[in-house]
């Protein structure tokens, strides 16, 4: 019969008792074991927001560089792109009354001096809409919001080729060729959600077409836009509008030539909004300020985070000190006289001091267990319980919608590291003996004599 | 001439409680040789328990000595006591002090923990006394599920488990029923006629001192100069002085002759 059987049996003897405690300790370590990784998710989180918008402001910037020569033309109230009069958009691409051209004004656009091409597309929603709900910070809402967005462009193999008018992250079958008709590219999203794949045919505004591709969006999130690309002369005829255009991309000779051909289109015809790169870099200034601000409040969450944090850690080990202290103790003075007759049978101070410490660690180790337990079950609870969340909700960049909100608390997932979860084990089972400590010394110093006349 | 194993001179105790000094043992002279089965009696708070805490050195005298096989276990310091107390000491109690949570036969090992038997020993060892005392069908039964004699009977065995110099009984037979009480003293004698266990047994009960070999007598913390001889007997210990017919332990008279035992 070893010291440790017999603190085994006595820690089983009393099992209400020791349940509880098991349970309060438990609860002390699984907030241990779960505070740190929730901090290093939300640091995660955080890093994962930050080289979102680091991508897509370096992507933007790609873009605006790449299209210094660009004119954009839209009517006023075209799909997808906002500029910067642009602010007061409905999120998500709500359906909005579409206002369209006609497309005789491209050649005389194409006719001002230092012009080099004019690429047509026609933008219009589909005649499907659906319902869905968004969650945000703010509260759950539902819109209403087309099942996707046709494109139709001009595939001439020139501006194919020249310019960027055609996505470029084909994930499945084939981009779209020069006079290709009855035929679509869809993103990802738009096959996810009517479960499609390339060779497919679907159905837009009654007519059939096939999928031959499929393409990756290039902005992250769950309510970006649903896009399918198609010849624009099959985009007029279906959507009513032949002969109309809703957006025009002029493309200059030169940079210098922007500013100039950009003052004759705005004076020439009103119900054009024009951007060039300026608007796009005054654009991508103001989304700069918007992301560092955002950033800004989350490394602020971050800290605020690790002070919370700190702080329930702190009180999670004093709780679990304290706990095993009072428990110990009153079982010190519980089990006085059973420390008086071990004594008087021979038993010396280590023997005694020892078998009420491994008593302790034996319910700490238990405790530990059961905390890793609740823990690995718990721990995004807990997390969320106890620590700010890192959720900031996004906006739209002028490439497409950005949530970066959604990104984060998508990445924010605690996963529990399995050597903090030894060192917690290790830091319980310490605990256990710094907490029995006193307890053991005082039994083991106490009187034999006296010890025997307690009742 | 019997071998001397315990001997205290000038023995005394103070207390010192709220202001008041109280002497619970003054000069008290004891003589205990090998093999010997003493009772102390005494009124309560005569000392008898205090004097029991002295020889089985739970507790330090203010003055004298106490001599266990010609050792002044006095002079030993606090820290190294557990040595005489597991080896040379045995001690019963008047409730037994099982612990609750072992079993008999685990009771009567645990002063054999820290000494150099192996595991197996110690078994064979509280094998060997649980059949001395008569349990040994109940070595694996929790205090919980023996009768007050066969707890007391556990003790009695866990107080010989490291075959000790002396026995100390505190009141052994304060807790049992008449009947137990007299099964329990006639073990106790048995082990000293049998075993030649050296036994020093604390009472108030005249009739259970009275099996001891020698009664002493312990008042006001003195111990009395007068000394009676006890009947010493084992198993004719229930036997009528009169007639020698057997008796049983709660008569008080004989039932063949009728006289007053």
């Amino acid at each position: 019969m070893g010291t440790l059987t017999r603190a085994i049996r006595n820690v089983s003897r009393r099992k209400a008792r020791t349940l509880l405690v098991v349970i309060a300790l438990g609860f002390s370590m699984a907030i241990m074991i779960s505070i740190p990784p929730g901090i290093v998710a939300n640091q995660e989180s955080t890093q994962s927001l930050t080289e979102n918008y680091n991508n897509t402001l370096t992507n933007m910037q790609e873009e605006i560089n790449k299209t210094a020569t660009l004119i954009e033309c839209r009517t006023s109230s075209g799909q997808g792109f906002p500029s910067g009069d642009r602010q007061g958009m409905p999120p998500f691409g709500s359906q909005q009354e579409a206002v369209y051209v006609n497309e005789t004004v491209v050649d005389e656009i194409r006719s001002i001096e230092g012009v080099k091409d004019v690429v047509e597309f026609l933008e219009a929603s589909s005649n499907e809409t659906t319902s869905e709900t968004i969650s945000t910070p703010r509260g759950d809402f539902t819109v209403s919001r087309p099942i996707c967005t046709i494109t139709g462009v001009s595939l001439n193999s020139s501006f194919i080729e020249n310019y960027s008018i055609l996505p470029t992250e084909i994930t499945s079958g084939r981009n779209l060729h020069e006079a290709d008709s009855g035929v679509v590219l869809v993103s990802s999203n738009l096959t996810s959600y009517l479960g499609i794949e390339v060779d497919d045919e679907v159905e837009i505004y009654g007519e059939s077409f096939t999928v031959v591709g499929i393409f990756e969006p290039t902005s992250q999130g769950r309510f970006e836009t649903r896009i399918a690309y198609m010849n624009i002369s099959d985009a007029q005829r279906i959507t009513g509008n032949v002969g109309n255009v809703s957006r025009l991309d002029v493309y200059a000779e030169s940079a210098s030539d922007v500013d100039g051909i950009a003052d004759v289109i705005e004076a020439t015809y009103t119900d054009l909004y024009v951007t060039t790169y300026k608007d796009r870099l005054a654009n991508l200034e103001r989304m700069q300020e918007m992301y560092t601000e955002t950033l800004s409040n989350a490394q602020s969450t971050i800290a605020q985070t690790q002070t919370t944090a700190t702080q329930a850690i702190i009180i999670a080990i004093a709780a679990t000190s304290l706990i095993v202290l009072f428990v110990m103790l009153y079982t010190v003075r519980e089990r006085t006289k059973e420390i008086g007759t071990l004594k008087a049978i021979g038993f010396s101070n280590w023997n005694v001091m020892s078998q009420f410490m491994l008593e302790g660690i034996l319910i700490s180790l238990v405790a530990a267990a059961v905390g890793i337990a609740i823990g690995s079950v718990a721990a995004p609870t807990l997390t969320s319980l106890l620590l700010p969340h890192v959720s900031i909700f996004g906006t739209r960049s002028f490439l497409g919608p950005v949530n970066p909100g959604a990104t984060a608390s998508q990445a924010a997932t605690v996963t529990l590291d399995p050597q903090w979860m030894l060192l917690a084990f290790g830091i319980a089972v310490l605990l256990g003996a710094l907490g029995s400590l006193y307890p053991a010394w005082r039994a083991s110093r106490t009187s034999p004599m006296e010890a025997l006349k307690y009742e | 001439m019997s071998e001397l194993i315990l001997k205290t001179e000038e023995l005394g105790k103070v207390f010192k409680m709220g202001g008041r000094t109280i002497r619970a043992l003054h000069e008290v002279n004891l003589q205990i040789k090998k093999g010997d089965f003493i009772s102390i009696m005494g009124p309560s708070g005569s000392g008898k328990t205090t004097l029991l805490n002295m020889l089985g050195c739970l507790d330090k005298p203010t003055k004298g000595k106490v001599a266990l096989d010609g050792k002044d276990v006095t002079k030993v310091s606090e820290k190294n006591l557990y040595k005489i107390r597991r080896h040379k000491v045995g001690f019963i109690f008047q409730t037994f002090n099982l612990m609750p949570y072992l079993n008999a036969i685990e009771n009567v090992e645990l002063p054999m923990e820290g000494t150099k038997r192996s595991r197996d020993e110690k078994k064979q060892r509280a094998r060997e006394l649980l059949k001395l005392v008569g349990l040994s069908e109940r070595e694996d039964h929790r205090p919980h599920r023996l009768s007050a004699g066969e707890q007391q009977r556990v003790a009695i065995a866990r107080a010989l488990a490291n075959n000790p110099s002396i026995v100390l009984a505190d009141e052994p037979t304060g807790n049992l029923d008449v009947k137990t009480k007299y099964e329990v003293v006639r073990l106790l004698g048995k082990l000293n006629t049998e075993q030649g266990t050296t036994i020093i047994m604390v009472t108030h009960d005249s009739q259970i001192a009275a099996h001891a070999g020698r009664m002493l007598f312990l008042n006001d913390g003195k111990l009395l100069a007068k000394e009676k001889q006890g009947t010493h007997l084992a198993k004719d210990a229930l036997k009528c002085p009169n007639c020698g017919r057997e008796t049983q332990p709660d008569d008080t008279f004989c039932p063949r002759c009728g006289k007053q035992l």
